[in-house]
């Protein structure tokens, strides 16, 4: 069944049933994914999903059902399940079903095609032998991919919108594994796209991160300078981006409740969320509500411009949404998420922060977040990896320690900012992004 | 879902460029929730999943395919996508299958997709009631209530043709305590693998006001000093330090390719001899419990270290070619979407020799973790860290004071030798495990344990 046969099937079931204000919305995906192990492809992977969610406004209350079974009959279980669902919603939210912004922004991404797979195939042998090649310390568990995935969203509803968007992401990842005697480290790195002689670095990237960590020695307890590198704190971005919900706010959730025109950060800081980012593979012109995206300034010299907003929160403030009422995916219900949600560069060189910082920690591997980070507290407690700074340079490797503190303090401390700003590259319409940046007195948890 | 013969069709399919086994997993999944905010029930989901994905082996290669259209042509095309992958011969195959039943061990007496939403709604209501009324400082409340009834078809070229239906019910409340600025939270969220029945023993109501004691607790709380300590971790959800110390490095998907430091390491005692722990999906109604895995093969209680010594690892189909040794029922997936491997069911730590009230006595200064929140894990060096959701100091041998933002990193090789006292409380606690076959429900568990020692990380 195609999205217009689904749509007519839809329609005269909503009629049926006697809605008024209904919508409806398909997302289907089409993903192809090949793995290596020792030098051979060890995996080949493609599938096609996709469902269908319907929305309808009963008594004042929106109900909702999805599924993937795209039969007529489905069709008119789906509105029939959505209606009873509305029954049983007493929230005081008004719902909306959207009548359509003055203009949504043009793509400026390719048209997505979906890879081949034969290419697919020589491009991932070509990296994982290159790995191998790098460095004879790289052993059994590396592994090298390519990933390509195509995804396409329609949106359609009452008031006569009728929106869609087709994007797509093609990428390459190598995971080395290096061994030392007993001692074994790894890192993972990726890059978007297939072109070889783009990607004839990855590998040696891979494992040259990988053999730095070999010798990492415990480090002490205490307060350090820190400088984080951009991919890691764009980690920290996105493990609190929720804090700029204005639902969470609303709800008592979000400690920047209120706090609009204040100062939350140092003046230094800049964040903005840009659905359309030049140079994202996956760009979003409409919300899940079918509202126009836009470019803004979260947080502005430091000055919290505005929380990122959904129709239904954006009612209860009496603003207009800012189009991030987003889904996760057809099955998922409307929630606020920011888009290329990022950290501005500033003027600094790696090597300047690292000077700035004098003595103290660089943190290059972050992770654990959904375990040591709370973003209703704005703790954190982040198992790391990096390096000492002694006299302003890179110094020894150093492991299991935690970095700790409150992000919300940690937005004011950012002393300084480096000038490249570093986007996740396999991301899709959520994508974060951060130069590396300098705080001081940070807590870390070593050695006693 | 999928007729036999349909099924034997796409099977041959599959096979007919070279590959050695095919196999057809198919799904009907009903997820319905509710979910509360602020006092007010503010969402229903209600989803449909249906889909099937098939896999072909090449010796230890894989090719699989999956497709969310359930009609003949689209599992044939699903089908011809598989053979395309696998090879250029060109060889005819029929494929025999024959429907094997297997006893269901985990009855349902009330599935939860088909009780009616109001009941729901009422119960998850009166558990976020109960969290609100438990203290003047508990300034937010929200919850969900959830339901999935799960039916999998599975087949493959060794004639296997069988179905399986799993029920599971899932209560979660949230609660946030809030004073001058500075907001704490509690949760706990039980579930279990059977129907609405579950209520008669969990009460929402306790549900609630768990979760809002936790967050109580913490806003009280001073910050954890940071540092290496001796740590007693209570049971129930505390076993997350062992799904995530060990379980994961003990999973076939990364022993069977050198991955892990556990790989090699059967016979061999990796952990100090206090320590038994299983890996056992067949416990009745359990939330991590399945009758049969997502390959097929009838689950198990697998002994994976018998006082300290490892036993054995959790292994799926392909872990078993890779391996050579059986599989052991552990070939899990979140869906259709996902290739099965090697995944966990119900992960615990078995009762030791000691007395819960000497653990805590032998320890002159220290942290007790009343509840543990999630954790992560690497399997290549064994590094894992995992948050304390609710902490206390202990000094000359009495719990004092609440601690909160802890959070416990170590190594599983070193965690392991370092438990050196294990209490006799086992209790499992619910969870879901991410990994690369999607998001699974798991249990964890563990009687009150020591370790002696521990990295801490505070402020």
């Amino acid at each position: 069944m195609n999205f217009e046969t689904m749509k007519q099937a839809l329609v005269a079931a909503a009629e049926r049933a006697g809605l008024t204000d209904y919508e409806i919305y398909r997302e289907t995906e089409e993903q192809v994914s090949v793995e290596t192990l020792k030098n051979e492809v060890s995996a080949f992977s493609s599938g096609v999903s996709g469902g269908v969610c319907f929305r309808c406004i009963v008594n004042g209350k929106m109900g909702a059902a999805s599924g993937e079974l795209l039969t007529e009959e489905a069709m008119e279980e789906l509105v029939a399940r959505a209606v009873a669902n509305a029954a049983v919603i007493d929230s005081e939210d008004v719902p909306e079903i959207f009548a359509g912004s003055p203009s949504y922004a043009k793509p400026t991404a390719p048209a997505p095609t979906p890879a081949d797979p034969a290419e697919m195939k020589r491009v991932a042998l070509a990296l994982q032998s290159a790995t191998y090649a790098a460095c004879n310390k790289v052993g059994d568990g590396t592994q090298s991919g390519t990933v390509s995935t195509v995804r396409e969203i329609s949106l359609f509803n009452s008031k006569g919108l009728s929106l869609s968007n087709r994007v797509g992401i093609t990428g390459a990842w190598v995971y080395a594994a290096v061994r030392d005697g007993e001692e074994a480290r790894d890192a993972y790195r990726s890059r978007r796209g297939l072109d070889e002689a783009a990607l004839a670095g990855l590998p040696r990237e891979a494992v040259d991160r990988a053999l730095a960590q070999l010798g990492a020695a415990a480090v002490k307890s205490g307060k350090y300078n820190v400088v984080f590198d951009g991919e890691q704190f764009r980690e920290f971005l996105g493990t609190f981006s929720s804090v700029f919900s204005a639902k969470a706010a609303q709800m008592g959730l979000s400690l920047l409740a209120g706090k609009e025109g204040e100062q939350i950060a140092a003046p230094i800081v800049n964040l903005t969320d840009d659905p359309m980012r030049e140079g994202a593979a996956m760009q979003t012109p409409f919300d899940g509500e079918g509202v126009a995206t836009s470019r803004k300034y979260v947080v502005e010299n430091g000055v919290l411009k505005t929380l990122l907003y959904d129709l239904t929160a954006a009612k209860k403030a009496g603003v207009a949404s800012t189009g991030n009422g987003r889904r996760g995916g057809y099955a998922s219900s409307v929630s606020i998420y920011p888009y290329h949600f990022g950290l501005s560069a500033g003027t600094d060189s790696l090597d300047d922060l690292l000077a700035a910082a004098g003595e103290g920690i660089y943190i290059t591997a972050c992770k654990g977040f959904h375990a040591g980070a709370s973003e209703v507290t704005g703790d954190f407690s982040i198992e790391s990896e990096g390096f000492r700074i002694r006299g302003g340079k890179r110094a020894e490797p150093i492991r299991s320690f935690t970095v700790a503190g409150n992000f919300f303090d940690l937005l004011k401390n950012i002393s300084r900012i480096g000038n490249t700003v570093c986007w996740s590259p396999l991301g899709g319409f959520t994508c974060f992004g951060s130069p590396d940046i300098l705080v001081p007195d940070m807590s870390i948890a070593g050695e006693a | 879902m999928i007729r036999k013969q349909l099924a034997e069709e796409a099977l041959s399919i599959a096979i007919s460029t070279g590959a050695d086994f095919a196999e057809l997993y198919a799904e009907n999944t009903r997820n319905n929730s509710v979910s509360l905010m602020d006092g007010k029930i503010e969402r229903v989901g209600d989803n449909l999943l249906s889909g099937a994905g098939i896999r072909a082996f090449l010796g230890v290669k894989t090719v699989y395919a999956s497709t969310s259209d359930l009609s003949r042509e689209g599992l044939l095309k699903c089908a011809a996508a598989v053979a395309a992958a696998a090879g250029d011969l060109k060889h005819t195959a029929a494929v025999r299958l024959r429907e094997r039943i297997f006893p269901n061990v985990h009855p349902a007496r009330r599935i939860p997709t088909d009780a009616d939403a109001k009941e729901r709604a009422d119960l998850l209501r009166e558990g976020c009631f109960a969290a609100k009324e438990y203290d003047e400082t508990i300034s937010q409340v929200s919850g969900s209530l959830m339901g999935v009834d799960h039916t999998i078809l599975i087949a493959n070229t060794e004639g296997l043709y069988a179905t399986d239906r799993h029920i599971r019910t899932r209560i979660a409340i949230r609660a946030v305590a809030a004073r001058g600025g500075e907001n704490q939270d509690g949760f706990y969220g039980p579930g279990r693998g059977m129907g609405m029945e579950m209520f008669e023993t969990i009460r929402p109501a306790d549900v609630g006001r768990e979760a809002a004691r936790q967050a109580v607790v913490n806003l009280n709380a001073g910050y954890c000093p940071a540092g290496v300590m001796t740590v007693a971790i209570e049971n129930g959800f505390g076993g997350v330090i062992f799904h995530e110390a060990c379980g994961h490095s003990l999973e076939a998907s990364s022993v069977s390719i050198g991955a892990s430091q556990m790989a090699g390491k059967l016979g061999q005692k990796i952990a100090n001899e206090k320590v038994t722990a299983i890996d056992d999906g067949t416990i009745p109604n359990a939330w991590g419990s399945v009758n049969i895995d997502d390959e097929g093969t009838p689950t198990q209680r697998n002994v994976l270290i018998e006082n300290g010594i490892l036993k054995n690892y959790m292994i799926d189909r392909l872990g078993s070619r890779r391996m050579g040794m059986p599989t052991t029922g552990s070939g899990r997936r979140q869906d259709y979407t996902f290739e099965a491997t090697s995944r966990m069911t119900n992960t615990f730590i078995a009762n030791g020799p000691d007395r819960n009230e000497d653990i805590i006595a032998s320890m002159e200064y220290g942290l007790y973790c009343k509840n543990m929140g999630g954790g992560s894990v690497n399997p290549l060096t064994g590094a894992f860290n995992f948050a304390v959701n609710e902490g206390y100091l202990v000094r000359n041998g009495k719990i004092c004071e609440a601690v909160r933002g802890a959070s416990l990193v170590g190594t599983g090789s070193e965690i392991l030798m370092n438990i050196d006292m294990v209490g006799q409380n086992l209790d499992c606690g619910t969870g879901m495990c991410g990994a690369a076959s999607g998001s699974i429900p798991t249990n964890v568990g563990q009687p009150l344990i020591r370790v002696s020692t521990i990295t801490v990380g505070g402020r």
